[in-house]
């Protein structure tokens, strides 16, 4: 066990994950005092049908009193305060929110609105500012993978100051996490791919960064080992219930890990492609782990290792030397990406030149690479990573995780 | 017990006395590297005239206030005088500011462990943490910068030696 010295820990949320587990909502709520929940789900969402199964699950215990299915991509204050409006208009006492972060951020300022009976959200933003529990929030996460459901940040787009507000408090957390493989069954194969993989960062990441502890280290090692065994099997079979039921635990057991010792340059380059090139984020995730992983090798190696075992099982961990493990650990994670490849017919990226845009023309031009750089240095999770990224070290990751080769070890400056 | 209580409290003083200073100490030398340093300079080149940051530790602990008056101007205000802060950086507690400040841990680790609070933009924070970074390495000897920053960096003998000498001269005479 690796001691950092001083860690703490949290995670306050009620998980119920089963094949029925939505069925569990009404009596879950009733046990928190409410019984007119409000659904806030996005237009995708609807279209898939899952709100649909939600309300089925509800009624007739206890029926949805309103239904607000129109959040856009990125959550944003004027759709706060209408939601908001809306709920006290409809009477009701508690919250479901139905869909992927997006939507569990702007549930998240909703309940700030409500609850505090707040004129305006941005009385709200910043860390610690609430100060008291707020309404009942019911998180039915839709992908398998950011674990917004177990986080206790939201953000939220304010247009009128051109800003993104942050909200950091415990009290954000939900109460209850849902979940349930019915919300995930109809999710297609890249998307399966790339939302897993953005839960396999987080797990990763949170193992091998500096905010690692025993606990996250435990729920890490856990989520890792059912990624391997069942994303790939369910990417080739999408109805696999027990298969998408292990994945959605999964990404629950990564977020709470990296909700408690957070992210490293994985999500800082990743978060910088997204921003700069509007590339999805879990494309971004698959693409630059094993790079995060290389680059950092010479200081969190051996973290890296230990991972060959919940990555590619007991007999490959056993017949690898000690000093080895941490490159096998990602020359399997190209594997994995490779398999993801091959099962969604290329749809899933394994280099930024193969990322394309909906109408098929490069989506990360290799001139945008430095603004990419440029911008992952003003990103938080850069302090969490074991060793620095200046500028330079920035591009060389994207320049190599551009063209698809792996780091040429020479150039990562160790000294 | 009453003897080690009086140890404790001792010391406590003693940690708050060497916060106070090694704040004096480092506010001035940001103020120096920012004239004599490259890429402290493009740091602060990049903030807002009037921007003003504040390192310090919670609950009422001793602090540093510094403020980008225009571009090139930067001022220590020591504990501050009511500015209004754009970004505040805080230490949970008084322990763990004297861990960041004596060098037995870096501000990255101190962050990590979530003893670091950022109330601020994020980018700006980042900012402020790698001028700190840079600032360390001018002070410290190599020894222990080491275990201050996450990389000790390659410089040439001249941003190191001339580089040094000036942010030295400069934090202690105030010029
Ligand atoms: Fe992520």
């Amino acid at each position: 066990m690796h001691n950092p010295g001083y860690y703490d820990f949290f995670c306050g949320v009620k998980t119920v994950a089963s094949h029925q587990a939505l069925a569990c909502i009404p009596n879950l709520l009733r046990e928190l005092g409410a019984s007119k929940p409000m659904i806030i789900a996005d237009k995708g969402v609807v279209a898939a049908g899952l709100v649909a199964i939600v309300e089925e699950a509800l009624s007739p215990a206890m029926p949805a009193m309103a239904v607000e299915d129109d959040v856009p991509v990125d959550s944003d204050v004027t759709t706060v305060h209408r939601i908001a409006k809306a709920y006290h208009g409809k009477g009701c006492d508690a919250l479901i929110a139905v869909g992927g972060g997006s939507v569990m951020d702007t549930a998240k300022g909703v309940n700030i609105m409500v609850s505090e009976e707040a004129e305006n959200l941005l009385d709200f933003s910043g860390t610690g500012v609430l100060k008291r529990p707020l309404k009942p929030l019911v998180a039915v996460p839709t992908t398998a993978g950011t674990g917004s459901e177990v986080t206790l940040v939201a953000v939220i787009n304010d247009p009128s100051i051109n800003r993104k507000l942050l909200f950091s408090s415990p009290f954000l957390l939900p109460d209850i996490a849902i979940l349930d493989p019915r919300m995930t069954l109809t999710l297609p194969p890249h998307l399966t791919a790339a939302t897993g993989m953005d839960a396999m960062t987080h797990a990763i990441e949170a193992y091998t960064c500096l905010g690692k502890n025993p606990m996250s280290d435990a729920f890490a090692m856990e989520a890792i080992s059912l990624i391997s065994k069942h994303l790939l099997p369910v990417v080739n079979q999408p109805d696999d219930k027990e298969g998408r039921l292990a994945l959605a635990v999964a990404a629950n057991l990564a977020g709470i890990a990296f909700s408690n010792s957070m992210v490293g340059m994985v999500h800082t380059l990743g978060h910088s492609v997204g921003g700069v090139c509007h590339v999805p984020h879990g494309t971004c995730m698959s693409i630059l782990l094993p790079y995060g992983l290389e680059y950092n090798m010479h200081k969190s190696g051996p973290w890296t290792g230990e991972l060959l075992l919940p990555i590619a099982g007991e007999a490959i961990y056993a017949a690898t030397p000690r000093e080895l493990r941490a490159e096998k650990t990602v020359a399997w994670l190209r594997e994995f990406n490779e398999g993801l490849y091959k099962a969604t017919e290329g749809r899933h990226s394994r280099c930024f030149k193969e990322v394309t845009t909906r109408d098929g023309s490069p989506a990360v031009p290799r001139e945008a690479l430095g603004d990419i750089a440029k911008t992952a240095l003003g990103d938080g999770s850069i302090f969490y990573n074991p060793e620095e990224l200046d500028f330079e070290d920035a591009l060389m990751v994207m320049e190599a995780a551009w063209e698809g080769l792996p780091l040429d070890m020479d150039f990562v400056k160790t000294a | 017990m009453g003897h080690f209580r009086g140890v404790s409290s001792g010391s406590r003083v003693m940690q708050r006395r060497y916060i106070a200073f090694m704040l004096w100490f480092v506010g001035r030398a940001i103020v120096a590297a920012s004239k004599a340093d490259k890429d402290v300079k493009q740091e602060f080149e990049a903030f807002p005239d009037g921007f003003t940051f504040s390192l310090g530790s919670l609950p009422s602990g001793p602090r540093m206030v510094i403020q980008k008056k225009a571009p090139g101007k930067v001022r220590y205000l020591g504990q501050g005088k009511g500015e209004a802060i754009d970004l505040n950086l805080t230490i949970k507690h008084l322990q763990a500011f004297f861990m960041i400040l004596s060098f037995q841990e870096s501000t990255a680790t101190a962050n990590a462990r979530a003893r670091l609070f950022v109330d601020g933009g994020v980018p700006e924070a980042c900012a402020v943490v790698r001028v700190m970074d840079i600032v360390q390495v001018y002070l410290l000897p190599k020894v222990i910068a080491k275990l201050a920053v996450k990389r000790y960096p390659v410089w040439s003998w001249r941003r190191h030696i001339l580089g040094r000498s000036v942010v030295y001269l400069r934090t202690v005479t105030g010029i």
